[in-house]
C-alpha cells in the first residue's frame, strides 16, 4: 500500500503541478530515489515524509494534498480502474459505503500481501455515517475522505464530510439521488 | 428431531423466484418453457421464452456429446452444461451451467442457470447490470477480481518495462567507452564472438593513432581527449548501425563491419578513416595533428573464423602498415606490395 500511495502521490504531483515541482519535492524530502514503484515496499513514514515535503514546496497543508489525491484517483480518466473497482461495491451510494468494510478483503484477493487500512462503517443516525480508518500512514484517512467525496459525486449523491478525529470521517448524506451520477457498465471498457 | 419433521411444501410466487433465481426456467413435461427468469430474456433479446421449446433455445452438452433434457433427466444427471442457440453478433460464445430438478407430482423440471466463468464475457455480450444477478451470486466478486487482476498485471508490466529500461541503460553503460561514446573492448569482443558464432562474414579494422603521444605531450591531455573525440566522430561517420566501432585501448580502435569482406571496399573505408583522422584539429588556438595506421582482417580468410584469429590477423596487418610508414592501411594475406597500400596523406608533421 505504501508503494501504491507513494506512486499515486508522485503521479498526482507530477501530472498536476509538473515535473519540476516533483523534482523539488524529491530534493526537499531528500529521497534516495527520484520515483516510486507501486509494487515495491517502502519503509513506514516515507509517504508522510513525501507529503510533508510536497506541502512545503506547494505551500499548502499535507492533509489537503492527500484529500485531493483521493479525489484525483477516482475522477482522473487515467485511473478509471480505481473508480470501476469501487463501483463494484454496490448499486447505490449507501451500498458503496457498506462495501468499504469489505474492501481490505477484496484487495487482498487481488494482492495477497497488500497492507490495507482497516475500515469500519457505523450508521450513527439517519443519513449519517462514521467511517474509521486505521493505518500507519497519517494521510490514509484524508485519501479516503477524498475518495468518498468523489464516489458520492459518481453515484449522484450529495454528501458532507467532516474529519472528526485523526482516524474518523463523519459522512452526512442529505440527498442520496442529487444527480443521475455517472454511468457504470459491468463490462470492462476496452478489454 | 430434524429428520422426523414432516416435509413442508414451499409455494413460491413468481416474483420471489425471479429475485432468488433470475436465470431460472420451468420446463413442462412436453419440453416447452412455462416460465423464465428476467435475466434469461436478456440472453434472448426479442424472443418470447415462454412457449418456446427448450431444445430450440439451448444446446445441451453432456458426457458423450449433445443430449436432450429428457435424456439427461432419464439418466439421472442433473448438472447441465449448455449453450444458448441465439448468438449476439460479434460476441464470444458464452456457455452456462446449471442444475435441473424434477418437481414432484407435476413432472415439471426446474432449472437454475449461471454463467459460471463465462460471466466476464456475458456481461459484455448481453449488457448485464448488477440488477440482473441475485445478490447472493458471486458474479460481482468474479468481475471485480478479473478487473483487479487486470490492473495488477498492468502495474507489473509497467514495473517490468521500467526495470528493463534501467537494465538496458546499465548494460549500455557497461559496454560504452565513456570518453568517446564508442563501444568498449568488452562490447567489441562480444560482437565478434556473436558474428563468428552465427557465421556472418565480416571485416575487422584495427586502428592505431600515429603521433598521438606527441599531441598529449605537447598540448596536454585535454588536447588528447579532444583528438579522441574527433576520431570517434570520424569512425561513427564510416559505420552503419549494425557495425561496431570500439575504443579498445588508449589510442587503439577496432571497427567491425558485418557482411563486408571485399578487400577493395575495406581498404577504401580504412583510407577514408585515415584521411578523416588526419584532418588538423584546432585546440585552444593550436593545431593538433595525428594520423592513423590500419590493419584489416577478413573472416573469409579462415574456414573457421574465431575472434582471436581475426584480431591477430588485423594486428599483424597493422604492424606491417606501421613498418611501411605511417598513415597507411594494410590487408592481412595481401600479395600485392606486401599488403601495404599507398599512404593516404602527405601532410604529416
Amino acid at each position: 500500500m505504501q508503494g501504491l500511495m507513494l506512486r499515486s502521490m508522485q503521479a498526482y504531483l507530477r501530472g498536476t503541478f509538473g515535473a519540476e515541482v516533483w523534482a523539488a519535492v524529491v530534493r526537499e524530502a531528500t529521497l534516495p530515489v527520484d520515483g516510486f514503484e507501486p509494487m515495491l515496499r517502502y519503509g513506514d513514514g516515507m509517504a508522510d515524509r513525501v507529503a510533508q515535503a510536497a506541502a512545503q514546496v506547494l505551500n499548502r497543508p499535507a492533509d489537503v494534498l492527500w484529500e485531493d489525491l483521493g479525489t484525483h484517483l477516482v475522477t482522473n480518466p487515467r485511473h478509471e480502474g480505481v473508480r470501476r473497482l469501487l463501483r463494484f461495491g454496490g448499486v447505490g451510494f449507501t451500498d458503496f459505503l457498506y462495501s468499504l468494510e469489505e474492501l481490505p478483503d477484496r484487495a487482498r484477493l487481488a494482492l495477497p500481501d497488500l497492507q490495507v487500512p482497516d475500515l469500519v462503517l457505523q450508521e450513527v443516525g439517519p443519513d449519517r455515517f462514521c467511517l474509521t480508518c486505521k493505518f500507519p500512514i497519517a494521510g490514509a484517512t484524508r485519501i479516503l475522505g477524498g475518495v468518498v467525496m468523489a464516489m458520492a459525486d459518481d453515484y449522484g449523491a450529495l454528501v458532507v464530510i467532516d474529519y472528526v478525529a485523526s482516524e474518523t470521517i463523519r459522512i452526512d448524506v442529505p440527498e442520496i439521488r442529487h444527480t443521475t451520477g455517472r454511468r457504470f457498465d459491468l463490462a470492462m471498457p476496452g478489454a | 428431531m430434524h429428520g422426523l419433521m414432516p416435509e413442508q411444501v414451499l409455494l413460491w410466487d413468481g416474483a420471489v423466484l425471479d429475485r432468488f433465481m433470475p436465470m431460472h426456467l420451468l420446463v413442462g413435461q412436453d419440453g416447452v418453457v412455462e416460465r423464465a427468469g428476467p435475466t434469461l430474456s436478456r440472453v434472448f433479446p426479442g424472443r418470447a421464452l415462454m412457449g418456446s421449446e427448450f431444445g430450440d433455445l439451448f444446446e445441451l452438452r453432456a458426457s458423450g456429446g449433445a443430449a436432450s433434457l429428457a435424456d439427461i433427466m432419464a439418466r439421472g444427471g442433473r448438472r447441465l452444461r449448455l449453450y444458448p442457440r441465439d448468438r449476439v453478433p460479434g460476441a464470444v460464445r458464452t456457455g452456462m451451467r446449471g442444475l435441473a430438478m424434477a418437481l414432484p407430482e407435476s413432472g415439471q423440471v426446474l432449472i437454475n442457470l449461471s454463467f459460471g466463468i463465462d460471466v466476464v464475457a456475458a456481461v459484455r455480450a448481453y449488457r448485464l447490470t448488477v440488477a440482473d444477478f441475485a445478490p447472493t451470486d458471486l458474479a460481482m466478486e468474479l468481475l471485480y477480481l478479473a478487473e483487479a487482476n487486470h490492473a495488477v498485471t498492468a502495474e507489473l508490466r509497467g514495473l517490468n518495462l521500467r526495470l528493463d529500461g534501467a537494465r538496458l541503460a546499465a548494460e549500455e553503460e557497461a559496454i560504452t567507452d565513456p570518453l568517446t561514446g564508442l563501444k568498449n573492448r568488452r562490447a567489441a569482443d562480444a560482437y565478434l564472438a556473436r558474428l563468428c558464432a552465427t557465421g556472418v562474414p565480416f571485416g575487422v579494422l584495427h586502428m592505431d593513432l600515429d603521433y598521438f603521444k606527441t599531441v598529449n605531450d605537447s598540448l596536454g591531455h585535454a588536447a588528447g581527449d579532444l583528438v579522441l573525440g574527433e576520431v570517434a566522430r570520424v569512425l561513427r561517420r564510416q559505420t552503419r548501425a549494425e557495425d561496431c566501432a570500439a575504443r579498445i585501448g588508449g589510442d587503439e580502435f577496432v571497427l567491425i563491419l558485418a557482411g563486408q569482406t571485399e578487400a577493395d571496399h575495406l581498404v577504401a573505408v580504412a583510407e577514408r578513416i585515415i584521411a578523416g583522422v588526419s584532418e588538423p584539429i584546432l585546440f585552444e588556438g593550436q593545431v593538433a595533428r595525428v594520423s592513423a595506421s590500419v590493419g584489416i582482417g577478413r573472416s573469409i580468410d579462415h574456414a573457421y573464423p574465431d575472434p582471436a584469429l581475426l584480431l591477430a590477423d588485423a594486428d599483424a596487418a597493422l604492424y606491417r602498415a606501421k613498418r611501411a610508414g605511417r598513415g597507411r592501411a594494410a590487408l592481412a594475406f595481401d600479395k600485392g606490395s606486401a599488403g601495404v597500400r599507398r599512404p593516404v596523406n602527405n601532410v604529416l608533421p
